[in-house]
């Protein structure tokens, strides 16, 4: 059988397509910025329907110190290394973005109530590479790249730092930022020796909060670049302007021989396509634009603000969130020029279409996600970030988060809020705390990559 | 040495030297205080000034309006008289605001992008 001999992940998507279903999933959740003095943490949330504790949080592993705002996270290794049987899906490696710090947390030895294996402190960080403001994890091979959006003092553009499978400090991983303005998100496909960054903004302009102005005194981004993966270095940008205002997410199809990806303007809510034409150059086109709505108590209508996008592993679907409006989306992406709207769900939101999800009164609306290698389990968590909440959804402070589960339909379309699931993050033991980002201990649809 | 008063706890009182900033030297006499980045840009630190002057030229977090609304980033600021603080999420009142429903003026920015209409007219 093909995946037995070898190291983590799958030989390919249509092998993870059809590994078991996730059991268990990792969740972060945050005090910062909630006035609760307690630190973030990882939160085990318990998915197997047959399980007495289907639907609880079941361990919650707590950082050293507080102030941390757990945010995004990645694997130690995926399937880029599952021709490397010394290696195996380990470790998560956990960054926090106002402290700095990286945690790397092993899930393996007990996978329902994992361990802090080791601690990268954030002040080695910056005085070996003069970054702060981590985001994105991913692994290459058996190593790690973890985007940065600042220098040491929150300054853009950042970089990237590398780090060995020893979770040791190597140092910067690119040979150059080029003139790239700021950073954020990042993708790679090796068959095609690109990797794709996106922009959101200097760790000292987005921490704080958003003030509007700033997105016209170009404090925020609106570009998508293309790098050289294997000399480390930019070699085109695309200029978005008015149709990619704060380009978060983007995500090449897992299909690696693919060059199409997609990224997800939050300001504008545009789905910006990319992909590498016949001359070798790289374009791009808004294929989805979703319209601002009309709201009594704003002078203007609300953008959505589609904060991430997610593909399925069987690259037929792509899933956006409207975190303001309240709303997620599945267009079928079977031609990736024409998107065809294919299921929407409502939780919270400003828009007051859900306002009640199970049971739970909604705070914030749809932010991140994750789905399942089979394309059928969506579990969707409602907080952005500690100070964006707080402006858009000051509730949150008191309500907290809560984890919903999507069932979707992956033969017809199709999407439904699943009625015997929801974790709500407001009856934490210590009180309500935000849930973000979450991964699955066997890989999910945003982990792997293949070479 | 400056006496801090925290009036949201009870009006207790902490004296501090004034050469450091108030998060190192209230937090090493035990005041439970929220912090984050711990360098100034963050603004998780941010406590309301009632009364007192600071010092907090390093914070790069507020803007002009959140600094007029009193607001000290304590991860930087250092006392220079006695100062009244309320501190925590409940002094955030005005920190959070939705930025469409109410805008900045161009003298409310960050100092670095801030514009006052009286330069502008001449
Ligand atoms: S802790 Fe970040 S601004 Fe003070």
């Amino acid at each position: 059988m093909e995946g037995l001999c070898c190291g983590p992940g799958y030989a390919s998507p249509s092998e993870a397509i059809r590994a078991p279903s996730e059991k268990l999933l990792y969740t972060i959740a945050i005090y910062t910025g909630t006035g609760i003095q307690k630190p973030d943490y990882l939160a085990t949330v318990d998915v197997d329907p047959n399980s007495e504790n289907y639907s609880k949080v079941i361990h919650r592993l707590e950082m050293p110190g507080i102030g941390d705002e757990l945010h995004h996270m990645g694997w130690n290794a995926c399937s880029s290394c599952h021709d490397d049987n010394s290696m195996s899906r380990k470790y998560l490696i956990v960054p926090g973005v106002r402290s700095n710090n990286i945690y790397v947390v092993d899930t393996a030895t007990n996978p329902k109530a994992p361990n802090l294996y080791k601690v990268i402190q954030g002040s080695e960080i910056k005085s070996k590479t003069n970054l702060s403001g981590p985001h994105t994890v991913h692994c290459l091979g058996s190593e790690i790249i973890i985007s940065f959006l600042g220098d040491a003092k929150g300054e853009a553009p950042g970089g990237y730092l590398h780090l060995n499978k020893d979770f040791e400090i190597i140092g910067r991983w690119e040979n150059s930022m080029g003139d790239i303005p700021f950073s954020y998100d990042f993708w790679y496909q090796p068959r095609h020796n690109v990797m794709v960054s996106s922009e959101w903004a200097a760790p000292n302009t987005f921490m704080p909060g958003f003030d509007l102005e700033e997105v016209g005194h170009l404090k925020y981004g609106r570009r998508i670049h293309i790098w050289d993966f294997k000399k480390k270095k930019p070699i085109q940008t695309m200029y978005l302007g008015e149709d990619g205002l704060i380009p978060l997410e983007v995500k090449f199809l897992h299909n690696p021989n693919s060059s199409h990806g997609f990224c997800g303007a939050a300001l504008s809510a545009n789905v910006i396509h990319f992909w590498k034409s016949e001359n070798g150059n790289w374009e791009w086109e808004k294929i989805i634009d979703i319209d601002n709505e009309p709201h009594s108590d704003w002078p203007i209508p609300i953008p959505g603000v589609m904060s991430a996008l997610l593909v399925s592993m069987d690259d037929k679907y792509l899933y956006i969130n409207n975190w303001l409006h309240g709303d997620m989306r599945q267009y079928n992406i079977t031609d990736p020029h024409k998107p065809v709207l294919t299921g929407q769900v409502w939780m919270g939101g400003l828009l007051g279409k859900a306002p009640i999800v199970n049971g739970v009164k909604v705070a914030g609306g749809p932010q991140m996600y994750q789905l399942s290698l089979d394309g059928k389990r969506m579990y969707v968590t409602t907080s952005l970030f500690s100070t964006w909440d707080n402006q858009f959804y000051p509730e949150i402070r008191t309500k907290g988060g809560v984890m919903l589960m999507i069932d979707c339909d992956v033969e017809n379309g199709g999407m439904k809020i699943n009625n015997d699931f929801v974790v709500n993050f407001g009856d934490e033991p210590n009180g309500p705390s935000r849930c973000h980002e979450s991964r699955y201990p066997g890989g999910d649809c945003t982990s792997d990559i293949w070479l | 040495m400056k006496k801090i008063t925290i009036a949201n706890r009870n009006n207790s009182t902490y004296e501090v030297k004034g050469n450091r900033p108030l998060l190192l030297e209230l937090r090493a006499l035990g005041l439970d205080l929220p912090y984050g980045c711990q360098y100034g840009g963050c603004i998780t630190c941010a406590a309301k000034l009632i009364k007192g002057k600071v010092d907090q030229k390093s914070q790069v977090a507020l803007n002009n309006r959140q600094i007029n609304d009193g607001y000290v980033i304590l991860c930087v600021a250092r006392a220079k008289s006695n100062c009244t603080f309320d501190i925590g999420v409940e002094s955030h009142d005005k920190l959070y605001r939705n930025p469409f429903i109410d805008p900045l003026a161009p003298h409310e920015l960050k100092s670095d992008i801030a514009t006052f209409t009286e330069i502008k007219d001449d």
